[in-house]
């Protein structure tokens, strides 16, 4: 029973972080911006959905406004700083640190405005139980986190296989110079890059808290963990991205089984790095 | 009086792990997020010799030196398997588990609870109890490494780094070993973060984990990057600058409960300006 | 070279104006967590300490001096806490420093005893604390105290099978060895413990798995979001008893239908009602428990100032510390007494029922 519920929690937990691995992914494939501020977009996701519905919005509507603000977000940062910082030629390092700053700044914004407490949603059907058989228990979050997440992956494989947009994207994360030359515009997909993903970080920036609670300075671990999926998934594979960040939060929660929750996290990390000596290209990259 | 010391320790402490990760960012060009793992392993070390009174002071930082040598170079191995991004990960995982080991290794590290009451510092036999003695030996510290740094710089080992940065391609076709000089500025750094662990735990007489975690990583690269990438004073200036920011930035007169979340918040502006408008840093050269 | 001299010169200049102070004002000082993981915590025990001293001065301060605390933010780490302690005890001279978190204070502790200033935590509760420093008191008592007393309490239920939660930090492992301690003394047995990260919220592993040993009792050593470990506890289904100390008591816990009959020792602070809605209408929140420590603990400070100044004696931190211990006994939201460095203060027991924090035993910490 213990296992099933741990392997149960795990999907769940590792749908959500795969939307996080895959939208970091989508920015990181093509623009190779070390995306932190990323997990600034996630958290004030949640923020916004949080106090829409505090003003009364019924629940579609604050989701529907929490998305629109990401995606303006995050296609704000692209154009204003990360677009001024390419023309400036700033070498990887100087982004990452910018978008750190960013991040600084994002978090700080919602400690200011909201407090660092932890608040929680007052959606009472979040909370409603679900038996699924041997006798494990899911909340209707969680049934939903899992659903829109997968859905959502769907939707990246769809888009960026089956639409026009998702194949200029693609072009350009292949070969940024040929895309400029037959007039793809790097620069306008960047902004669309980061605008689609910043939309999609937000299903688990909403999902996650609806069931965890919210704080301005959470985002990071999540982030941090999806970028380790996205590594050993293959960077540019959206499925490795979103298979990896399943295998990775289930290898933490089942680990439990086997040695002390203190341990899990150290464990966890331990087969990454050995695993990162022997397969340094990930686990995906053919599906490239 | 005491302020300005600790301030000096301190600042003298980050320097030495300033040139540390500049050695291996800046010039090696080896990305690694986790020296403040090894600056970890360093003070863990020479607390535990000081606190169960093994050896003095100056044996225990030279066993902490060498270890951090040692671990140094296993820690950016991967970087000579895997490249770039790829590193910059594995080197995440890596600092993570390091804190893993920190929290819950409690017979080793104190665990979450950290080790209070290490010993200061002694020096032929004399422990250095007054602020005063502590500041000097941590400013000794820094300018014994700022000269190393300095002669390395200068010597035609130092020539050799900045072109693998430029070039790795053609320094091999040069003729030259690419890996013995990256494996030789991972050691070098590697001795400067010990060291600077063994001075952080014995100037601040306590430790825990929350001084070695991705968290100072991070900002070690922030004063890296914000002093000047490469170049002696950059590792200087950035560390003696991002330690007094926070205190700076109490002057400004904030009245109302979120002063800090807004100071922080003006932290995160000024990084995004700096890269904006100065990307090589006070004192670096173009990164 | 030479940039280096320039930013130097620069950045020297300015700490330096920064340093100036005035006259007919006493100083304090307080070093809290007020970014960082730690910020909801440190904001409340700012509120409380503002909120105190604000009153004060409306009243014409004491004996006609102003209050001014200089509130320094150490994101909850021991090296930012050095340095701002050194800054408040050289640069402004301050005699009394607040502080909480039972890391900082440690790191702290040793400096306080160099220095004769008086450290004052009413927050962290590791028992290591109570004999840190002849200079460091703590205005609660440690979380050992509170153990004990609430595993005598279940044993005498007849609830001797426990599985313990904790944090992986000081404060939730000090209260997980305590569990280990003095839950078996008191005739109990352990089955399992499992540890969360602070900061996380997803309990539901750590819950499963302390299920899986069968308890009858949960022991919780966690000091935040205690409300989303009792909802999770509720959705997974679990049946055993939920036990903890005064971590447990948050409002927003109390409040939800999933706290109901969770046990728990409170060390009683009650703020009266007018005092509760004066707040809530200044700073637009409820007073919660760290506020109205910090408030007590502000206003022992206040009394000790007080007197001092009515006796003519200088205030410095040996004076203060001194006349702490003259005093002895205070009477602030509680009353209060400094038998050791670590008060002794009324502590009960709770069980929470229909959304209210129901005591149900009356007695003292030690």
């Amino acid at each position: 029973m213990l296992a099933l519920q741990l392997l149960c929690n795990g999907i769940v937990t590792g749908c959500a972080l795969g939307i996080v691995a895959v939208s970091f992914s989508l920015v990181y494939a093509t623009t190779k911006i070390f995306h932190v501020a990323h997990a600034g977009v996630y958290t004030m996701s949640g923020y916004v959905a949080w106090s829409l519905l505090r003003h009364g919005f019924p629940a579609p509507i604050a989701f529907v406004g929490a998305i629109a603000a990401a995606t303006a977000l995050g296609a704000l940062i692209q154009g204003v700083l990360y677009a001024r910082l390419e023309r400036r030629r700033a070498t990887h390092l100087v982004v990452l640190i910018a978008s750190l700053g960013t991040l600084a700044v994002i978090q700080n914004i919602l400690a200011a405005v909201f407090t660092a407490n932890i608040l929680q949603f007052e959606l009472p059907w979040g909370s409603q139980v679900f038996h699924l058989g041997g006798n494990v228990r899911l909340t209707m979050t969680q049934l939903l986190t899992v659903l829109v997440n997968v859905a959502a992956y769907g939707g990246v494989m769809w888009f960026s296989h089956g639409t026009i947009l998702g194949k200029q994207i693609r072009a350009v994360a292949s070969n940024p110079f040929l895309a400029e030359i037959v007039r793809l515009q790097p620069r306008r997909v960047h902004i669309y890059v980061m605008a689609i993903a910043s939309a999609l970080v937000c299903l688990p920036g909403i999902l996650v808290p609806l069931d965890f609670g919210l704080q301005p300075y959470n985002g990071v671990t999540p982030l941090l963990t999806a970028t380790i999926a996205m590594i050993a998934g293959g960077v540019g594979s959206i499925t490795g991205a979103f298979v990896l960040a399943i295998v990775i939060t289930e290898l933490q929660n089942m680990s439990l089984l086997f040695i002390p929750g203190e341990w899990s996290i150290g464990v966890t990390f331990f087969i990454f790095v050995v695993f990162m000596l022997f397969r340094p290209t990930g686990l995906f990259a053919a599906a490239r | 009086m005491d302020f300005w010391f600790s301030y000096i320790a301190l600042a003298s402490i980050y320097v030495l792990l300033g040139l540390s990760t500049n050695l291996l960012v800046g010039i090696a060009g080896i990305f690694s997020v986790s020296q403040a793992a090894v600056f970890g392993v360093g003070a863990y070390i020479v607390a535990f010799f000081l606190m169960n009174e093994t050896m003095s002071f100056l044996p225990a930082l030279a066993i902490a030196a060498l270890c951090c040598i040692a671990l140094n170079i296993l820690v950016t191995l991967p970087a000579l398997r895997v490249s770039g991004d790829y590193f910059v990960v594995t080197s995440f995982g890596i600092q993570l588990l390091a804190t893993a080991v920190f929290t819950n290794w409690t017979d080793g590290t104190g665990g979450a609870n950290g080790l209070p009451g290490i010993p200061p510092p002694d020096l032929a036999g004399k422990a250095l109890e007054s602020s005063g003695e502590v500041v000097s030996l941590c400013v000794a510290g820094m300018g014994l490494g700022c000269l190393i740094f300095w002669l390395v710089m200068r010597a035609p080992f130092g020539r050799l780094l900045r072109a693998i940065r430029e070039d790795e391609l053609a320094v091999a076709a040069a003729g030259k070993s690419v890996l013995r000089a990256k494996v030789s500025a991972a050691a070098l750094a590697g001795a400067f973060a010990g060291t600077a662990g063994g001075l952080y735990a014995t100037f601040l007489s306590f430790i825990d984990p929350s001084s070695f975690d991705l968290d100072s990583s991070i900002l070690l690269l922030t004063m890296v990057v914000v002093g000047g990438a490469r170049t002696l004073a950059g590792s200087i200036l950035g560390p003696f600058l991002l330690l007094a920011l926070p205190q700076i930035l109490t002057l400004v007169d904030i009245p109302t409960t979120v002063a800090a979340a807004a100071r922080q918040l003006i932290y995160g502006v000024l990084l995004i300006a700096f890269m904006l408008f100065r990307p090589q840093g006070l004192a670096g050269e173009k990164l | 070279m030479r940039t280096l001299l320039r930013y130097g010169i620069g950045v020297i200049a300015v700490v330096l104006a920064a340093t100036s102070a005035h006259a007919d004002t006493i100083r304090f000082g307080a070093i809290l967590p007020l970014t960082g993981p730690g910020a909801g915590i440190g904001t409340q025990q700012m509120r409380g300490i503002q909120f105190a001293v604000e009153k004060a001065n409306a009243a014409g301060g004491v004996h006609g001096n102003t209050i001014e605390i200089l509130f320094e933010d150490n994101q909850a780490k021991p090296d930012q806490s050095i340095l701002s302690f050194n800054k408040l005890a050289d640069l402004q001279h301050v005699p009394m420093i607040f502080s909480a978190y039972s890391g900082p204070s440690l790191a702290m502790a040793p400096l306080a005893t160099r220095k004769k200033i008086l450290l004052v935590n009413a927050g962290a509760q590791a028992d290591k604390l109570a004999t840190a420093s002849p200079y460091l008191v703590n205005t609660l008592p440690t979380i050992g105290d509170e153990i004990k007393v609430i595993s005598k309490y279940l044993a005498g239920e007849g609830k001797k099978q426990a599985a313990i939660l904790f944090e992986n930090d000081a404060a939730g492992i000090a209260g997980r060895d305590d569990y280990q301690k003095y839950f078996p003394e008191a005739g109990g047995t352990i089955l399992a413990q499992e540890p969360t990260q602070f900061g996380q919220t997803d309990f539901r592993p750590a819950l499963l798995k302390l299920a899986d040993a069968k308890p009858e009792v949960m022991l919780v050593s966690i000091t935040a979001a205690a409300l989303q470990m009792a909802q999770q506890y509720k959705q997974l289904g679990l049946n055993f008893a939920v036990a903890g100390t005064t971590f447990l008591q948050d409002p927003t816990l109390v409040a939800d239908p999933s706290s109901e009959g969770i046990v728990h020792t409170q060390v009683r602070i009650d703020a009266p009602p007018e005092l509760a809605a004066e707040f809530k209408a200044k700073f637009g929140v409820e007073m919660e428990f760290f506020v109205r420590q910090y408030y007590n603990a502000t206003q022992i400070i206040l009394a000790v100032t007080d007197r001092l100044l009515t006796e003519g004696k200088p205030i410095t931190g040996e004076s203060m510390h001194d006349m702490l211990f003259t005093i002895g006994k205070f009477q602030g939201l509680i009353p209060l007494e400094f038998k050791t460095n670590t008060a002794t203060v009324p502590l009960d027991i709770n069980v929470m029922k229909g959304g209210k924090d129901v005591t149900i035993k009356q007695m003292s910490s030690d």
